[in-house]
């Protein structure tokens, strides 16, 4: 059914686009397009599309894109509780597909979804489809439908709804518990009529191999991505198995059939060992399979990751340099700061995100070289956390930076620091123009402030080196004094 | 005096076009290489003076090379060349004899004079790599790191930095020159690269543990 959806659209889309492309073919695609859906409509009422018939290309163009859009309202429908009740009587032809899919709903089951889903899929009352089953149940015809039904129809899958995966792996509700409850009873029912046929010596046998069953099977039809190895279904499955097994030994028992039993079992045992030795290869292929498909997906997935980042700023910053490519500056500016990017991505993600000094001076660098036509090489001997003291001395730093950057001339700066245990040091240094620091105007507030000013407050030292033409070097000191902590 | 003779190893072409353009007429280039083996044959056949390695190559890395090669050609330089490699790597290439580590992204003025220093037997630090000898050299002095090391008297040998070494890493770290430094410190250029020649010994022979480890969690830019 899916099939045919997605030829109709393609059938659809084609016709669109050869109707787009040229306009003497339109007259030639309606045709085409009714024999390609013949089929699809056989048994469905008669197509609009043959009793409207296009009268001219125009129309035709349009009758059809509403068809088409027909058929996405029709396939985002699919949705169980979708469908008016009235649908039967549509006119597209696709329009039957609005049907929800036959599958076993796990939201309001009462015990495997056969029934409410079959009701979902006939949009009828879930309680009707239950009274049919019960009243064939009689009769024993109900008992093997369902049992046929709940094998052939597949689960629907978690994802068909917030609502729906919301359910799964919950408690059972209170309409399942009595539903469990009835069926309980009606199952003692019939043992109890069988045990007066046959004795009662096998009804408990047969009731504890029936519960054994009914758990196992209980737990291997949940949600398969729910693990079997989680706690409470592995302790289902194997009070299950121990049900189960202990029905079919007291069974024997009672019967008088245990010795008989023990050979046949036994042949069996050895056949099945001779099986699964005989197969093992295979079963190991299929696991080995199993594995090297789980890499894979593994590895697509990373791949779509580190493509994704990629794309988001190696890519883009590209274009952006093509774009700019007659101006040296920005070009400069843009492959540096994108370098900066990735290689934090790639090599130093805690010193991008910590809240260390190493981590503090790159992001100061990154900030001045954004703003201003430089470019800044940071080197960072040791390390340690950020406190008060340190974020100052950060921002008297790149005080000094900025300050090199804008009145140096020059196109780089150095930037060292140290991190010793009893300071820390910061040398900003550049080959430009230089001045004599003698001769500064007082009322020139960049370095004295900012700079000097913040290093004093913190006990700290501050010293300008510079002469006129080569160049100038600011050290700033921090001691570390009572907080000193072991270098990092 | 005949130009220098260079040889280029590079694993990209780009790389190598663009060092060849920036080297320009200063230096005569001998030959290219793009992995292991085709610079281990090319490099014995033409033997240069100076060999540009890249520290990450295909077919074992830049120090494959430089193992191979080292003895066997006692009169070639090598100057190890990198992006963005693990300081290990960068070490790794260092400790087999490199003279000195410059990274792609150096002027061609620069570059240009690193080949000159490394051809009369003088070392290359970047600051990187200055800060690196520091912050390894530091990690793990003795008891009391910073002030004994400041110390020449307590200098032992291979595992610790004398004073002078210290404080001329420090101004490469920096960004000084040689000569800078010579003003700064009042000794002469030929001394300043002398404690740089030792600080490269030390680097290349110290076998402290937390040079290794050091650069195993660490990275040169």
């Amino acid at each position: 059914m899916r099939l045919r959806v997605s030829r109709g659209r393609a059938g659809v889309a084609e016709a669109r686009a050869a109707a787009g492309a040229v306009d003497v073919p339109v007259e030639v695609m309606p045709p085409r397009c009714a024999v390609d859906r013949r089929p699809d409509i056989g048994e469905g009422p008669v197509p609009t599309l043959n009793v409207t018939g296009p009268r001219t290309p125009g129309d035709h163009r349009c009758a059809r894109s509403s068809r088409g859009d027909t058929i996405d309202v029709v396939t985002t429908s699919t949705a169980p509780t979708a469908g008016p009740p009235g649908l039967p009587a549509e006119p597209l032809p696709d329009g039957r597909l609005a049907r929800p899919p036959l599958v076993r709903l796990h939201s309001g089951r009462l015990l495997a979804g056969v029934a409410s889903g079959t009701a979902s899929h006939l949009r009828l009352d879930p309680i009707a489809v239950r009274i049919v089953f019960v009243a064939l149940a009689v009769t024993g015809i109900g008992v093997v439908a369902y049992a046929l039904l709940w094998l052939t129809m597949p689960a629907a899958s978690a994802d068909g709804g917030a609502a729906d995966a919301g359910i799964v792996g919950q408690r059972p509700s209170r309409r399942q518990l009595i539903g469990l409850a009835l069926l309980a009873f009606v199952a003692v029912g019939l043992v109890s009529r069988l045990a007066t046929f046959g004795g009662s010596d096998v009804v408990l046998p047969l009731l504890l191999a029936g519960a054994g069953m009914a758990l196992i099977w209980r737990q291997l039809d949940a949600d398969p991505r729910q693990s079997l190895t989680s706690g409470v279904a592995r302790w289902g499955l194997i009070g299950g198995v121990v049900l189960g097994v202990a029905g079919v030994v007291l069974l024997l028992a009672t019967t008088g059939q245990l010795a008989n039993a023990r050979n046949g079992f036994t042949a069996t045992v050895v056949i099945l060992i001779g099986i699964a030795l005989a197969t093992a290869p295979l079963w190991r292929r299929l696991l080995d399979q199993r594995a090297e498909e789980r890499n894979a997906r593994i590895r697509s997935e990373e791949r779509a990751d580190v493509a994704a980042h990629l794309h988001d700023s190696v890519l883009q910053t590209l274009a952006l340099i093509q774009r700019h490519a007659e101006d040296p500056t920005v070009v400069g500016r843009l492959a540096r700061s994108q370098e900066r990017e990735l290689r934090a991505w790639l090599y130093d993600p805690t010193v991008a995100t910590g809240g260390t000094w190493a981590g503090l001076v790159a992001r100061l660098v990154a900030e001045v070289e954004a703003d201003h036509a430089v470019t800044v090489d940071p080197v960072v001997v040791g390390d340690l956390p950020v406190d008060d003291a340190v974020a100052t001395l950060g921002q008297a730093t790149k005080e000094a930076v900025v300050n090199a950057a804008k009145h140096s001339g020059a196109t780089s700066v150095s930037l060292y620091t140290e991190v010793t245990p009893t300071s820390v040091t910061a040398f900003v240094r550049d080959r430009g123009t230089g001045f004599d620091p003698a001769s500064v105007p007082g009322d020139r507030r960049g370095l004295r402030d900012s700079v000097v000013g913040r290093l004093t407050r913190l006990d700290g030292t501050a010293t300008v080196r510079s002469a006129p033409g080569e160049g100038t070097e600011v050290e700033l000191c921090l001691p570390r004094g009572e907080q000193a902590e072991a270098p990092a | 005096m005949s130009p220098t003779r260079v040889f280029l190893v590079d694993d990209h072409a780009m790389v190598r076009a663009g060092v060849r353009a920036e080297l320009g007429d200063a230096v005569q280039v001998v030959g290219e290489a793009a992995d292991v083996a085709t610079a281990v044959a090319g490099i014995r056949a033409s033997t240069p003076d100076v060999v540009l390695l890249d520290v990450h190559l295909p077919g074992g890395g830049g120090h494959a090379v430089l193992e191979t090669l080292r003895a066997e050609l006692p009169d070639t330089r090598w100057l190890a060349l990198s992006v963005s490699d693990a300081a290990e790597d960068v070490i790794a290439v260092i400790r087999a004899g490199a003279r000195g580590y410059v990274t792609k992204t150096i002027s061609g003025a620069d570059l240009r004079d690193a080949v000159r220093r490394v051809a009369e037997d003088d070392v290359v630090f970047s600051p990187r790599l200055a800060g690196f000898v520091l912050d390894a050299f530091a990690a793990a002095g003795p008891a009391a790191p910073a002030p004994a090391a400041e110390d020449p008297a307590t200098d032992p040998g291979l595992d610790l930095l004398s004073g002078r070494e210290r404080e001329v890493m420090q101004l490469l770290a920096r960004g000084y020159t040689y000569r800078e430094i010579g003003g700064r410190l009042f000794i002469s250029v030929k001394t300043v690269e002398s404690h740089a020649s030792n600080v490269l010994r030390k680097l290349q022979l110290s076998n402290r543990n937390e040079l290794t480890r050091w650069a195993a969690t660490n990275r040169l830019l």
